[in-house]
């Protein structure tokens, strides 16, 4: 198809010439909150000539004559009949005629009303999100929207967090995209959660088909505060301030149990008396803290009837519970937005960031595998040399002391301009331009020093980084909205072209003539130890939109949508995807049938299907195979370097966009007067040519996976959220969402009946098969322990097995035990995540309460697989296996072999159910601070992760950084998630 | 109206650049399509292969485990809980997922795909041909050499000899161990006729493979399919082209002045430059075999065995220049070694010592000697006894006796007999003490075929049809699920 041409004939068709008489402008507001209304219906009486509010409530139209009169609707409040009498600028107040609310959600290049919506769409009003103190976007929508995951950031500041829309619907990045303010980025934890409006999230074909090839894993549309036109502008100014500390510790064995287990290992009295050693060293308390955190926000907003603003400037700083980290993050917002006149808007919202990290290194895994025997130092005051155990691991306290001069500095300026021409009475035209420049200078400095011979620096060396990335995208629309009648329309047609290009260079030198910092720069070290690197990489996208959205009577909706995109990351034959999406939705609760049921206020059914791409995998490049240099040899009498160069990764030119078919049937239902609202949504997802770096043979001899479109997995589940709500004296809510999911493999590619990946001591964690889910883990059962040579020498056996050893399950019944008998162990990936929220108010006392969890799931101890050198132990072989001690599941002490093997012992539940957060809070009375000129005063205190019911041994069974979705649920030594208390005030003036 | 036009340019402009928009190519990177256009970049792609010798799969505890350790040479060393994987290959009890296999199966054939580069685009470059075809003949013996290694490692394999497929990744099979043996024979012959002579290369590019060291390994190939009147034809002509000696005192052989001297025939250049580049030209080989304790240079892997030590005659100064023991003064003529309580009765890799350079441990200059005279004049010897030629045999066997023995006239008597059994007995025993710790031990009990003879007579748990080969690397056979056939027993 010729794109070009077919856009042109489009752009052609849809206009028209129309004559103008008398414009007029105004905006909507509604009585009771003095908010503006967002998608409010203005119709010349009489005609089908009408327009929408924009997000201020403005609106502007042209009528037939001054004295026309006109007619503005919106859900749940009176209609209004306004005789225009010459007027060219009307502000239209209206009045609430019910306690239902009709939500206006944004949605990809527009805005829609919630009752009008034939996709399933979440929103999270800016209130909710304020209530609670958080330190970033993904912690603000933990557990608040059915079928949104979001695992808690790490513990560790400023690091994303993973969030899944509807499970993991792909073999590589699941993660969503976000689209702040129009501008399309991958995540949002540069984001002052304060400044956040309202949140949206497109979890189906209909939704989100919009946004075409990187649509597949949901959308998260995020809107910024803007001002509104209100009499007098509002400031307001919120702090809060908190402790956090670990919310939990790994039981591992202390100084008297490790040398017990010690001797048993080495099979004689090495520690001749460990009861005199004690407790020894609990080395997860050395490396840990507790930590501070402090937040405090200012906002001016206001407007007029031609402007808006909204100001806000924003401090936070997170202390790391692990030692020598932190983040500190100031945000400074303006969104403007200016009716220039009847037919033009511009506008503008920018926000500035700028971030400062210190990064002491993570010594979390260290500080697990350090023995309990060990001291921090030793008598001379010296750090403790833990080579004496062959430790492959360094002392992570001197890790703490040494190489922590780390720190890292961003600075981001992401927003947007744009201008909105209307005209012909039904036209507008947007052009919108979205930027996200951001860079990150890294300084690390390591000093001389040694520990051991293995823990060391013999030179010391400033390395110093500096690397920014520049996107773009310039989205031009035009929207068409005409309604007749009973009949309401809405055309789009858009056109974008987004670029993203990265850059960054490096240097380093050694030898500094001292550790001052003011010596610390480059320049002061030795230039002939001079180093630099850099690189860069680039890419593009065009994309073609078309969207209709047509409704009868408001009761019958119809929604088609198509997005055209053209990659830069695959090659001319490939490039091109096409989204198509179709939704319908009927207002059942419209139709006369159902108007005696007093009790149904809504009751809407709704439908959809679509295809929808992604692209996100890691490599901008992977239909190029790239050469690598810094291969030398050396050669020559002198020894010298030569270059050496060549292509060591494989590519894969035929790799195509990975797809996914989605249906959604969705029902809504609202009760009671609104008291009691829910939604519940059906979906399937079938996800096929799923592009991955599937594991391929070493004989292939490359130094990387290929990119290659593999498999079809299936992701089925329900969404439901349930709300209750009653105003009154005591105001008191209570919600719930439950997402129950299956997740399976339907197809491998390449002839392929199985993947392996996560290899842990050479054999594969988790294989990848038709009818399981995706990365499944694999291995031996184990059934108890052999408790003497005969039943060993009875077999079947591995091989090499003594007493107290596992005993691995025939599964095979082949009397052998080997490969054959590995089977499926679980699956990481939960069966059902929940969330419940309550929350009660009276007499200005509030208090609210947030809980979470999921279901299902199996988690991979890794960390206890990984034992190069005697490292601690956990707590459990405490009670290994003797010949005294037999009637224990745990097995003899051993440091390697076959009780290390990839086995069910390994595996742990990963089900937990969490208080997130609890809050009570005192807003006080208005009478009390009118007479400060004070509008609005809440002191609250809230605590996060204060209580969590698992079974897992490890700190958290979630794992922030999941990678491949071939390796998910493994414990590989993550960082610790904190608990902490804030207090907190908001105020309002 | 106009508007609509305006709109409609801007969405024309953008749409028509669209192409030039979309095609971007890799940014300050070149890519397959734009090398192996000139023979700058022909003798770049060689250099990468060299490259990888110094691996940590080359040159590693991978690489020793599957030499000396595995042998009878070496015991694991280092302290008693460190890299235990090792102690399972030092005692036979390993199963296909240690990580020897893995790594040695991984570093070589990523070797031999960076050799496939070069030997397939090399001749497509538009360059002088002499000067291409010995870049083709260096890719082609460091291709062959990988593959020598591999098949007396693991028997059969799969030969790949250009980039795979898609569709083929899966699928390789076991060629047999004859078609590699041909295959190895192919790619040398290759270099005999296209490599120069030691000589003949500029000074700046010595340490290329030569004509000389890819008749060296060929003839190790002949002798291993007893083709002993080949491998006999090989070894003089590289005995006879005046390109090699010995050197006359052994225990300078392994000093940073000889790298690359008389007697090397084939060797990875190796250089620690300053520790900004660490890695660069640097091998992990000093390091894993370095001193334990006090001096600490390194992690003291690969402890020269009681066996070995038993094997030297009364006197052999071969046997200190060897090894170095507590108490001994280290070769730069100072640091005397001291007992390390954590290590049980140490003993490390002379021939992988040296001196202190720049850069941390890891940053090991010392040359990886792969193939020396001695070693040829060796093979020499072997393959006349074999072919009942004991006057030549004597003669080359003694040549390198008469080296080790120096001026000290009362030890390392001349071998005299004649008996075809007794001489291969000390033409043996020779190989083992002359070319003691330089991994070709496990190669040469392999040739020899008395792998099990040896082991068991140490005590070890060696399965008879089961431990001569390695198994292939789990991982492997997992991924190749069905093509790939486990070796006899594991």
């Amino acid at each position: 198809m010729n794109l070009k041409s077919l856009f042109l004939t489009i752009l052609l068709f849809t206009s028209f010439f129309s004559i103008a008489q008398h414009a007029i402008e105004g905006r909507v507001t509604a009585d009771d909150s003095n908010e503006p209304l967002i998608g409010a219906t203005i119709v010349e009486a009489g005609t089908s000539n009408g327009t929408i509010t924009d997000i201020d409530g403005g609106f502007s139209l042209t009528v037939g004559s001054d004295q026309a009169s006109i007619v503005v609707t919106y859900v749940g409040y009176e209609e209004q009949t306004i005789l225009i009498n010459g007027l060219t600028n009307l502000d239209v107040i209206l009045i609430e005629n019910s306690t239902l609310l009709d939500q206006i959600v944004v949605v990809g290049y527009g805005v829609q009303k919630k009752s009008d919506l034939t996709g399933a769409v979440s929103s999270l009003k800016g209130e909710e999100i304020a209530r609670i103190p958080t330190p970033n976007f993904a912690q603000a929508i933990q557990g608040k929207i059915a079928g949104v995951y979001a695992s808690p950031p790490s513990g560790k500041p400023g690091e994303s967090a993973v969030i899944r829309i509807r499970g993991t619907g792909t073999l590589n990045n699941s993660n969503p995209l976000y689209v702040i303010d129009g501008m399309i980025t991958y995540d949002a934890d540069f984001l002052n959660p304060q400044d956040i409006e309202s949140v949206e999230v497109l979890k189906d074909a209909s939704a989100s088909a919009i946004y075409g090839s990187r649509g597949a894993n949901g959308v998260i549309i995020i809107t910024t505060k803007s001002g509104s036109a209100k009499k007098d502008g509002e400031i307001t100014f919120s702090a809060f301030s908190g402790q956090q500390e670990a919310a939990r510790f790994i039981s591992l064995l202390d100084a008297s149990e490790f040398a017990r287990a010690y001797n048993q290992f080495k099979n004689k009295n090495f520690y001749s008396n460990p009861d005199s050693l004690g407790v020894g060293t609990d080395w997860q308390r050395e490396v840990l803290t507790t930590a501070q955190m402090y937040n405090a926000q200012l906002g001016i907003s206001g407007g007029s009837s031609s402007m808006t603003y909204s100001l806000s400037g924003n401090y936070f700083k997170q202390e790391g519970i692990l030692k020598n980290t932190d983040y500190a993050r100031a945000t400074l917002r303006l969104n403007t937005q200016f009716k220039v006149n009847n037919w033009l808007t511009i506008g503008n919202n920018a926000a500035y960031s700028n971030s400062k990290s210190h990064n002491g290194p993570n010594v979390v895994t260290s500080a697990y595998r350090m023995p309990s025997v060990l001291s921090v130092r030793d008598t001379l005051g010296n750090f403790t040399d833990p080579t004496f155990f062959g430790l492959a691991v360094g002392n992570p306290a001197a890790d703490q002391f040494y190489k922590s001069n780390n720190y890292s500095k961003g600075n981001s300026l992401l927003g947007n301009l744009f201008g909105e021409i209307s005209f012909l009475k039904h036209f507008k035209f947007r052009s919108n331009y979205g930027y996200d420049i951001n860079s990150a200078d890294s300084k690390y400095f390591e000093p001389i020093f040694k520990v051991s011979s293995s823990q060391l620096n013999n030179n010391d060396r400033l390395s110093v980084s500096k690397g920014g990335n520049n996107n773009w995208i310039w989205e031009q629309s035009l929207t068409y909205l005409n309604s007749w009648g009973k009949h309401n329309v809405t055309g789009l047609v858009g056109y974008t072209a987004e670029e993203r290009t990265s850059e960054s260079l490096g240097a380093s030198r050694e030898n500094f003539p001292g550790t001052a910092d003011e010596l610390l720069y480059l320049s002061s070290g030795n230039d002939t130890t001079q180093m630099n690197f850099g690189g860069a990489s680039a890419e593009a996208l065009n994309s073609y939109l078309f969207r209709t959205n047509y409704s009868y009577d408001s009761k019958y909706l119809v929604t088609v949508s198509m997005r055209i995109d053209q990659s830069s990351r695959f090659t001319e034959a490939n490039r091109t995807g096409y989204f198509p999406s179709i939704g319908l939705g009927w207002n059942l609760g419209s139709e006369n049938f159902f108007q005696s049921i007093k009790q149904l206020d809504k009751l809407k059914v709704r439908a959809s299907y679509g295809i929808l791409g992604n692209q996100a995998i890691s490599n901008r490049y992977p239909t190029s195979a790239i050469v690598n240099g810094g291969l030398y040899a050396v050669l020559g009498t002198g020894e010298s370097i030569n270059q050496g160069a060549t292509i060591l990764s494989l590519s894969n030119p035929d790799l195509k966009w990975e797809s996914s078919k989605q249906t959604d049937i969705g029902v809504e239902i609202s009760l009671f007067g609104g008291k009691f609202t829910s939604e519940i949504d059906w979906y399937r997802r079938n996800t096929y040519d799923i592009i991955a770096d599937v594991p391929i043979p070493d004989y292939v001899g490359s130094q990387n996976d290929p990119f290659v479109n593999t498999a079809s997995v299936i992701n089925k589940g329900w969404d439901i959220t349930l709300g209750w709500r009653e105003s009154g004296k005591i105001t008191y809510s209570f919600g719930a969402n439950i997402s129950p999911i299956s997740n399976e493999v339907t197809k491998l590619a390449q002839g392929k009946t199985e993947i392996f990946s996560s290899f842990i001591n050479g054999e594969p964690a988790t294989r990848t098969v038709v009818g399981l889910p995706i990365g499944a883990f694999y291995g031996y059962q184990t059934d108890g322990l052999f408790q003497s040579a005969e039943e060993i020498a009875a077999g079947p056996s591995i091989g090499n097995e003594k007493p107290g050893d596992l005993k691995f399950v025939d599964t095979n019944l082949d009397d052998i035990i080997d490969g054959e008998d590995r089977v499926y162990l679980g699956s990481p990936i939960p069966t059902l995540t929940y969330g419940f929220n309550a929350s009660v108010e009276y007499k200005g006392i509030d208090v609210i309460v947030d809980f979470l969890g999921v279901t299902g799931n199996k988690v991979f101890n890794e960390k206890e697989t990984f034992r190069f050198g005697v490292y601690n132990w956990e707590k459990h072989v405490a009670d290994a296996w003797t010949p005294e001690n037999t009637n224990t599941e745990e097995p003899r002490v051993t440091n390697g072999g076959n009780n290390y093997r990839v086995s069910d012992h390994f595996i742990e539940d990963g089900s937990f159910f969490r208080l997130r957060n609890i809050s009570l809070g005192y807003t006080v009375p208005a009478k009390l601070i009118s007479r400060i000129k004070v509008k609005d005063l809440r002191f609250y205190i809230s605590g996060t992760n204060l209580w969590t019911k698992q079974t897992f041994s490890g700190y958290t069974p979630e794992f922030p950084n999941a990678g491949s979705s071939f390796s998910v649920g493994f414990d590989r030594g993550n960082y610790p998630i904190a608990k902490s208390i804030q207090f907190g005030l908001n105020t309002k003036f | 109206m106009k508007i609509i036009i305006y709109i409609s340019t801007l969405v024309f402009l953008f749409a028509s650049c669209s192409k030039d928009f979309l095609d971007r190519k890799p940014l300050g990177q070149l890519t397959a399509d734009t090398f192996f256009q000139t023979a700058e970049q022909a003798e770049q792609s060689v250099n990468a292969i060299y490259a990888n010798f110094r691996s940590w799969e080359f040159c590693g505890l991978p690489y020793l485990g599957a030499t000396d350790i595995i042998s009878d040479d070496a015991d694991k060393g280092s302290s008693e809980n460190d890299g235990l994987f090792l102690r399972q290959i030092d005692e036979f009890n390993f199963d296909p997922t240690n990580e020897v296999f893995s790594a040695t199966w991984r570093g070589h054939y990523n070797t031999i795909a960076r050799a496939n580069q070069s030997i397939v685009n090399i001749p497509n470059v538009d360059m002088d041909a002499e000067y291409r075809n010995r870049l083709e003949g260096e890719a082609r013996f460091l291709r062959a050499f990988c593959y020598f290694r591999m098949v007396q490692w693991f028997g059969e394999l799969p030969i790949i000899d250009r980039q795979l497929k898609e569709e083929e990744y899966f699928t390789q099979t076991r060629n047999s161990v004859q078609e590699v043996y041909d295959f190895i024979e192919r790619d040398l012959l290759f270099s005999i006729k296209h490599l120069p002579l030691k000589s003949k290369y500029a000074s700046n590019d010595l340490g290329r493979a030569t004509r000389g060291a890819a008749q060296g390994i060929l003839a190790k190939l002949y002798l291993l399919q007893n083709k002993n009147i080949e491998a006999l034809t090989l070894c003089e002509d590289v005995i006879n082209s005046v390109q090699y000696d010995l050197i006359p005192q052994y225990n300078l052989i392994f000093t940073q002045a000889n790298e690359n001297g008389i007697e090397s025939i084939f060797e990875i250049g190796a250089v620690a430059l300053q520790a900004a580049v660490v890695g660069s030209g640097a091998t992990p080989f000093n390091m894993v075999q370095g001193v334990r304790g006090n001096p600490n240079l390194g992690w003291g892997f690969n402890r020269p065995s009681d066996d070995l030590v038993a094997t030297y005659e009364p006197g052999d100064p071969r046997r200190q220049a060897t090894i170095i023991y507590v108490g001994e003064v280290l070769p730069d003529g100072v640091t005397i070694v001291q007992d390390n309580p954590e290590v049980f009765n140490e003993r490390f890799n002379q021939k992988a010592w040296v001196p202190s350079h720049a850069g941390l441990q890891d940053n090991g200059p010392g040359n990886i000697r792969l193939l020396r005279y001695a070693d040829v004049l060796l093979l020499a010897a072997e393959a006349a006894n074999e072919t009942t030629q004991s006057t030549k045999a004597l003669k080359y066997l003694n040549m390198v006796r008469a080296r080790a023995r120096g001026t000290n006239t009362f030890i390392l008597k001349d071998i005299t007999t004649t008996d075809q059994s007794l001489l291969r007995q000390a033409i043996r025993k020779e190989r083992r003490v002359e070319l003691g710790m330089e991994q070709h031990r496990w190669f040469d009990l392999h040739r020899w075929g008395i792998q099990a003879e040896v082991m068991e007579k140490l005590g070890k748990p060696f399965v008879s049809n089961k431990h001569e080969l390695m198994p292939l690397p789990q991982t492997e056979i997992d991924l190749a699920d069905g093509f790939l056939i486990q070796n006899k027993g594991y």
